[in-house]
């Protein structure tokens, strides 16, 4: 926890300080997207950035995400370095096709000739809004060759992830966790420096956060946060749990899974995302492809309907810590 | 290299008829030599080609500068012969060889950062792009220009970036190139209204040319290029063409009757035939006629010798321009 005797800043303002940073220092930075300008994005994420830098680098987009994302790409091409926001990850059906066959294909398709330094923020996960409005959809953008795919855990992260994604010459979509921006920034589990001060975070590496030798949990985002906070009471348990964060899924630090995964005999994934040909199944192939019989007995804790409305029925289906907690006791035989 | 498509008078809104005739010849048996490299298998993919639609890319070639982009569509080539896109380096990539895009790219998709060129292979989806290139542009009095077919004028991305476009002020040519058809179903059966006026109701002007009459074609492009030039916004313009081929090379086309395909490919309306015959009511000199016809023949000759010159593109980069 933060030592400060100020209050802490809001993910959603870290965000905000931090693309208000960035463009103060590139000129070739603008930020589009419903509800970015005069309202600072319903999240909160682009405050202040139209006050400081006007019409001409923070845009008010009509409800037409196919045509501003496009924009964005062509923008890109053209030399500048935007950064576009899709209200919510949901929205993604209504301009997919900008995204997986435009933005993720033109470097390939030129033959390296072509970049499309754009950043993709959009917010993700479970608030109470059901099914279309909750999802991560974070594997349909790793699935798709050509796209980085950030996914913040924490509100460190939040900043150095986006300032890498910013000086980064490939489209990053850049996966903010709601609870992440509305929460304040000393509010994660474990402690962190100043989330203001951080410095760039290295795109594909992941990180450690907690150490255990009878299972390791491996989660991206906000589930870290659930992660480890199971961790912590499966070790009231005895169980110790360690706790990793993936950080990108794409590039996806495999090398690293491996190695993290020889520090405990069992393995559960976590994902707010879908579980069907989703993250928790690609990182289990990639484990046991590379250590075969030696794998870690693995097993996956995520999503498997729609996400429905009514609070009860929401909390079956989303992860919590209980049921991280309980999804570990199961994987350990002690359920 | 870049091919001289040179097309303008010294006048300048009037086209030389010589030289544009020796482009559009360029730019047929270009095509014609694309379309000869699929009979042979050289080609193994789908081919869409431009022939018929040669006076649009001519009067194109008059109406851009250097620094404007073009988002084309899967009909490509002749409009990236129009705005200097090395006409080797892309003859190769559709030859499947080492070129512009190391054989990843194909026909479909070719990228030409220098000139601010390139297209997609999903209709309608170049529009939004072209809006980007013009949000960049902007202020700058270079143009972006949107090619779409009349099929892509349903798509919610052309529409959507209509709204945005003349919302935006954005320097933005809309180059529609109706030529009757979005594969089998009739532009009447699939498009309400008239294109031209589709951009109406947000402010933004059309025209509809004689697209077989590279002449007609500049007269309608130049009003849109000097009122986007000069920041007062988008403008739409449709040149009604008639694609010679079918949809794609192989297509068996029997969706368009033989005597539609006579009144618009016989040698009165062809656009190639229509501008040599404008050469000889002029009084140009047979000779120079002929000598503009070797040259096309020539240049285009050398080109393919080029391009075949070029190596197959090396299959240890496959995996290769993913991500950096």
């Amino acid at each position: 926890m933060s030592t400060s005797t100020k209050v802490a800043p809001f993910g959603s303002q870290i965000v905000a300080e931090t693309l208000l940073e960035a463009m103060t220092e590139d000129e070739r930075i603008i930020v589009l997207g419903e509800d970015v300008a005069r309202l600072g994005g319903v999240f909160g994420a682009t405050r202040k950035l139209h006050a400081q830098f006007g019409s001409e680098r923070v845009l008010d987009t009509p409800i037409s995400e196919t045509a501003f994302i496009g924009a964005a790409i062509g923008a890109a091409q053209a030399g500048l370095r935007p950064v576009v926001e899709l209200m919510f990850v949901d929205f993604l059906g209504v301009c997919f096709d900008q995204i997986v066959n435009q933005m993720a294909k033109h470097r390939y398709m030129s033959g390296g000739r072509v970049t499309v330094p754009l950043v993709l923020r959009t917010a993700v996960g479970c608030i109470g809004a059901a099914a279309q409005h909750s999802q991560v959809l974070s594997a349909s953008f790793a699935h798709i060759p050509g796209l980085k795919v950030a996914f913040p855990a924490s509100p460190g992260d939040l900043r150095g992830l986006l300032l890498t994604a910013l000086a980064d010459p490939d489209p990053v979509v850049f996966l903010e966790h709601k609870w992440l921006l509305k929460t304040r920034a000393d509010s994660q589990p474990w402690h962190e420096d100043e989330p203001l001060a951080v410095e760039p975070v290295e795109f594909g590496r992941l990180r450690r956060l907690r150490d255990g030798g009878d299972i390791t949990i491996v989660a991206a985002g906000y589930m870290v946060q659930l992660a480890y906070l199971a961790a912590q009471e499966l070790a009231g348990e005895g169980i110790e749990a360690g706790v990793i964060d993936l950080r990108t899924l794409v590039p996806l630090d495999r090398e690293g899974l491996v190695h993290e995964a020889a520090s405990a005999p069992t393995l559960l994934v976590v994902d707010d995302d879908y579980a069907d040909y989703g993250m928790s199944g690609e990182i289990i192939a990639s484990i046991a492809e590379a250590l075969g019989p030696e794998a870690p007995r693995m097993r996956r804790h995520a999503v498997d309907v729609p996400i429905p409305a009514n609070k009860a029925l929401e909390e079956l289906v989303v992860p919590s810590p209980t049921s991280i907690a309980e999804a570990a006791r199961a994987a350990l035989g002690c359920g | 290299m870049t091919f001289d498509c040179t097309v303008r008078s010294c006048t300048v809104s009037s086209l030389n008829p010589l030289r544009t005739y020796q482009t559009m010849v360029t730019m047929r048996i270009y095509e014609e030599a694309v379309g000869a490299a699929v009979e042979t298998g050289e080609v193994h993919g789908e081919m869409h080609l431009g022939i018929g639609q040669e006076a649009v890319a001519a009067a194109l070639a008059a109406a851009l500068r250097p620094e404007d982009a073009i988002v084309s569509t899967h009909r490509p080539h002749l409009h990236a012969l129009a705005h200097g896109v090395d006409p080797v380096a892309m003859l190769a990539e559709l030859l499947e060889r080492d070129g512009l895009s190391r054989g990843k790219g194909g026909h479909m998709h070719l990228f030409a950062p220098e000139r601010n060129f390139m297209c997609t292979g999903i209709v309608g989806a170049g529009a939004p792009i072209a809006a980007g290139y013009a949000l960049a542009l902007r202020g700058t009095g270079a143009v972006a220009v949107a090619v779409a077919g009349d099929g892509a004028m349903n798509q919610g991305a052309v529409l959507e970036t209509l709204n945005l476009a003349a919302l935006w002020n954005l320097p933005m040519v809309f180059l529609v190139e109706d030529n009757g058809y979005g594969i089998s179903v009739r532009r009447e059966d699939a498009s309400a209204g008239v294109l031209a006026e589709r951009g109406g109701s947000f402010g933004i002007p059309g025209a509809t040319c004689d697209g077989t009459d590279p002449q007609a074609v500049l007269d309608a492009l130049e009003p849109a290029f000097a009122r986007a030039r000069g920041g007062e916004g988008p403008a739409v313009v449709v040149a009604e063409v008639y694609r010679f081929r079918g949809h794609y090379e192989g297509d068996a086309d029997q969706y368009r009757s033989p005597e539609e395909k006579a009144s618009w490919m016989g040698e009165d309306r062809d656009p190639v035939h229509r501008q040599r015959a404008l050469l000889v009511a002029q009084g140009t000199d047979a000779s120079d006629i002929e000598a503009a016809e070797t040259a096309a023949a020539a240049t285009v000759g050398g080109w393919l010798a080029a391009a075949r010159a070029l190596p197959m593109p090396d299959p240890a980069r496959v995996r290769e321009d993913v991500i950096a």
